[in-house]
């Protein structure tokens, strides 16, 4: 044998090895029947929806009041009564798109294909497009771990998946509000989805397992099967744009049905000759038996379960605290030099560029050295400007401190610094120095009333609608917000990076914080909640555009904003209807008025509970006329 | 010298080739190396039906005529539409809706048994009925019961890829695990796929893929996939996908009688 046939058997026998190492290590994981490693599933091409389960349901539409084979709590069943698919027609509804356990039983076509590594061809992704919705989802496979509790949630969630014997098997966390059947059965955002992607020759089937702590008492499993198509079927697109349906409807006005009052609850059990609590009875609808026992059920058994149960406490909320406690500050960059600052017990953003940086709010002050050390990470700039959204101590805490670790370079040598009355106000007494803090002017009462240290006073403030600055190239602006939480509430907008901070007038965390003693109502919040609607942009089908900042909370966009502003006008509505009959406010408090959000936003301890809520709501609502 | 070379490479390559097919076909050498030896998943035990799709016509039976969306034909169609279950108590045939094509819809609780090395025995308690998946050789004289003859296998998730040297060499189809229960039922005797007279015939045939998955923190679930072909009745075939959760025990285990309504 001479040498260059000698070359080629060992360069084979060595490609060989190779190859045969790469297959293996591309298997990702054991499979449960041996030591060979599974093969990634080849799942790429086009895919049909096969309808022939729950057809009417995922085609035509849903009927009303049926939430049979749902296991949902008292809670989510009392939302999905609420629910009036006229909510469809206000504006920001109107191009809702789907979460990802119901896109997936979209009627649309879709396509999966693989993204791979250019340099070693590892499989990093499967992504799948869904026609319906124009939904682009991604599924990694890289070992990416999910993010933070704090980053933002959207309708397709973060989804990540590895191969397990005969399935892809995918997690999928972060997913926005939205519904499980189209007839307002929800999923809230805290429902986190396991998913079995298992394909037999052609045809592909996902099972999809939801886990709803907030609104569901078991794990919803359903199966979604495709066929897969030879050929692209084309129509991939699925355009939305959202505009008036109904004119002159008040802002503050959202569809729903009081408690106990829906109007076709009874119209899908009459139509089928089935019992009322047969669609409404939670986990046993989905167990053998159930059939048999549900003819037996009373009709009072079934009308008491369309409105709350009365005298039971309260639930509370069901939610992850997306905030982290770990005695540490964490940079979540959001957009064009604008980030977020978690752990200081309130949401801080901060604006970095050129001139310096553009602070948000300030925390609780425990952690205010490392927040001032997290911005000097991004820039050795100044600390120029802190804006207050409110007086309340997690907003405040940090002021004295971070304001004088800044400077505000464009005071020294001008009318202030020569000229300000110092002994008249004491509020300029080191212009230049430090940070300028700017707040609307009731701040600064509310802070001097509670007698706060004068270096956590704003002394830059305004007294109408609106303030604005153009810094680090960007225009910035405050806008006042009367009587939400208090009556010295802005909200920041950055109008490049397009991010709204809100502060406390829109959280995620809980209900409303209407702080009677400071000049907040619940009007003024509704209207407060509209105001940050009517500046929000989404980019596509109600997700992404605008970063909605809250003031404590996940990083949000409008959807957040708008499911909050839809809840509050609604239990707003639910405790005016019993003031315009009279009732007190331990009646109403009695009512549970609150039944359907408790698992997500309730607490019975703490600083804001659902019954100091409720109260706000009532003292701050007109009472009817005495007759 | 040069052909030597090439004689002595292709030794090599098939050397390769043949150490990497066994573990391609995802079996050893031998005659019907399948059925409890090979399970790469453990089915037996208790599960109960988690009935969240197709909910109403499910827990309820539905009425004359709603038969949508399955896939009649004309003749499936008047078939169905002449539904008499009055007729059928009076002709002893109440288990119609409890055929194998029908019978995993119910909502019912099952135990799952080795009844030998190749034999799986899947009974219900909802008609108490009871099926055979055979892995080796199906019985001559079975069939034309409710439950017709299953004959079982443990299914790769992709077609095999034909043997070649390729393939063999760069490991793309080295691991090709057998993880699906497939069963495939034939000889049925007639039945319906809804309690409400929805027809199949004697000619159906029914393929069913079982899956058992593992839900990190939960129940593990057995998902059922069935494909209904039977041109007597219906256009095109009929899927569907039935879920299942294990339980620890007998706990619910309730035998109830066919029902003809």
């Amino acid at each position: 044998m001479n040498h260059s046939a000698r070359v080629s058997i060992i360069g084979v026998a060595v490609a060989g090895m190779v190859f045969v190492g790469q297959a293996q290590q591309a298997g990702l994981q054991p499979s449960p029947g041996g030591d060979r490693p599974p093969v990634p599933i080849d799942l790429s091409g086009y895919w049909e929806p096969v309808l022939h389960e729950d057809f009417l349901e995922r085609g035509a539409g849903p009927e009303l009041a049926d939430y049979g084979g749902f296991a949902l709590n008292e809670a989510g069943r009392l939302w999905a009564l609420s629910y009036d698919p006229s909510r469809l027609t206000l504006r920001h509804h109107q191009c809702d798109a789907y979460v990802t356990p119901y896109q997936m039983r979209a009627v649309g076509n879709f396509r999966f294909w693989e993204e791979r590594d250019p340099d070693n061809q590892r499989l990093v992704a499967i992504h799948i497009w869904s026609q319906t919705t124009e939904a682009h989802r991604t599924i990694w496979l890289d070992g990416r771990p999910h993010p933070a509790a704090w980053a933002p949630h959207t309708f397709r969630g973060f989804s990540t998946g590895r191969f397990i014997g005969s399935a892809l098997v995918v997690q999928t966390t972060h997913l926005k509000q939205g519904w499980l059947r189209r007839n307002g059965t929800p999923e809230s955002d805290q429902a986190t989805v396991t998913e079995f992607i298992v394909r037999h020759g052609d045809h592909l089937t996902d099972t999809t397992v939801v886990n709803d702590p907030v609104f569901l008492t078991e794990p919803e499993v359903r199966s979604n099967d495709y066929v897969r198509l030879p050929l692209d079927p084309g129509s991939w697109l699925y355009a939305c744009d959202d505009g008036e349906q109904v004119l002159d409807r008040p802002a503050d006005s959202v569809p729903h049905y009081p408690f106990g009052n829906q109007p076709f609850a009874r119209e899908y059990s009459a139509r089928h000759k089935i019992p009322l609590i047969a669609s409404i009875a939670g986990a046993p609808s989905m167990y053998p038996g159930f059939g048999a026992a549900a003819m037996k059920a009373s009709e009072a058994e079934a009308v008491a379960l369309l409105k709350p149960t009365p005298g039971r406490p309260s639930e509370t909320s069901k939610a992850i605290d997306p905030e982290p406690h770990d005695g540490k500050i964490h940079l979540f960059p959001l957009r064009d030099g604008v980030s977020l600052l978690v752990g200081a017990g309130g949401n801080i953003v901060i604006q970095t560029g050129e001139q310096g940086v553009f602070v948000v709010d300030t925390g609780d002050g425990r952690l205010t050295d490392q927040v001032i050390a997290a911005t000097r990470q991004l820039t050795s700039k100044p600390i120029q400007f802190i804006a207050n959204t409110s007086f309340h101590a997690e907003h405040v805490g940090g002021n004295a401190k971070m304001s004088e670790a800044g400077a505000d370079l464009s005071l020294p040598g001008s009318f202030f610094s020569a000229q300000a009355p110092i002994a008249a106000t004491g509020l300029f007494t080191r212009v230049g120095a430090v940070a300028t803090l700017i707040a609307h002017n009731n701040v600064a009462v509310r802070l001097q009333a509670a007698r706060a240290p004068a270096a956590m006073v704003p002394p830059d403030t305004y007294l109408e609608d609106r303030r604005r600055k153009f810094y680090n190239g960007e225009g910035i602006e405050l806008f006042h917000e009367p009587n939400a939480v208090t009556d010295g509430d802005s909200i920041v907008h950055f109008r490049r990076a397009d991010v709204i901070v809100t502060g406390d007038v829109f959280t995620t965390t809980q209900y409303p914080f209407i702080d009677l003693k400071n000049g907040g109502t619940v009007q003024g919040e509704i209207r407060a909640l509209n105001d940050i609607l009517n500046r929000t942009v989404y980019q596509h089908e109600e997700d992404g555009g605008t970063i909605v900042v809250p003031g404590h909370g996940y990083v949000s966009n409008e959807h957040e904003v708008l499911e909050h502003r839809d809840m509050l006008v609604i239990i707003r509505d639910r405790v005016q209807a019993m003031l315009d009959t009279g009732a007190t406010l331990d009646q109403v408090k009695a009512a549970r008025l609150t039944a359907d959000y408790d698992t997500q936003y309730g607490a019975s301890s703490g600083p804001w509970t659902t019954d100091m809520f409720i109260e706000a709501v009532y003292r701050t609502l007109p009472a009817a006329p005495k007759r | 010298m040069k052909s030597r070379c090439v004689v002595l490479i292709a030794l090599v390559l098939a050397a390769c080739a043949e150490a990497a097919l066994p573990a391609q076909r995802g079996d050893s050498p031998g005659p019907s190396p399948t059925g409890r030896a090979q399970a790469p998943f453990d089915l037996t035990g208790y599960w109960v039906s988690l009935v969240t799709e197709d909910w109403r016509v499910r827990q309820f039976t539905p009425p004359k005529g709603d038969y949508e969306p399955i896939p009649l034909n004309p003749t499936g169609r008047a078939r169905a539409d002449a539904w008499d279950p009055a007729k059928d108590e009076a002709a002893g045939d109440v288990c119609k809706a409890y055929g194998a094509p029908a019978l995993m819809r119910l909502p019912t609780r099952l135990h799952i048994a080795w009844q030998d090395d190749l034999t799986l025995k899947l009974e219900t308690d909802a008609g108490t009925q009871t099926r055979l998946m055979y892995f080796g050789p199906t019985p001559v004289d079975a069939g034309g019961g409710w439950q017709g003859v299953s004959a079982a296998s443990w299914d790769a998730p992709r077609p095999p890829v034909p043997p070649s040297f390729f393939v063999a060499i760069t490991g793309g189809n080295l691991a090709n695990p057998a993880v699906s229960l497939k069963v495939v039922t034939t000889r049925l005797r007639p039945g319906y796929l809804r309690k409400n007279g929805v027809p199949y015939s004697a000619s159906a045939v029914l393929t069913e893929y079982f899956d058992r998955f593992d839900v990190p923190g939960g129940d593990p679930l057995l998902v059922v996939v069935q494909e209904m072909v039977d041109p007597e009745n219906l256009q095109t075939p009929f899927w569907t996908s039935s879920h299942f959760k294990r339980q620890l025990d007998a706990t619910g285990w309730n035998p109830t009688p066919c029902s003809a309504r």
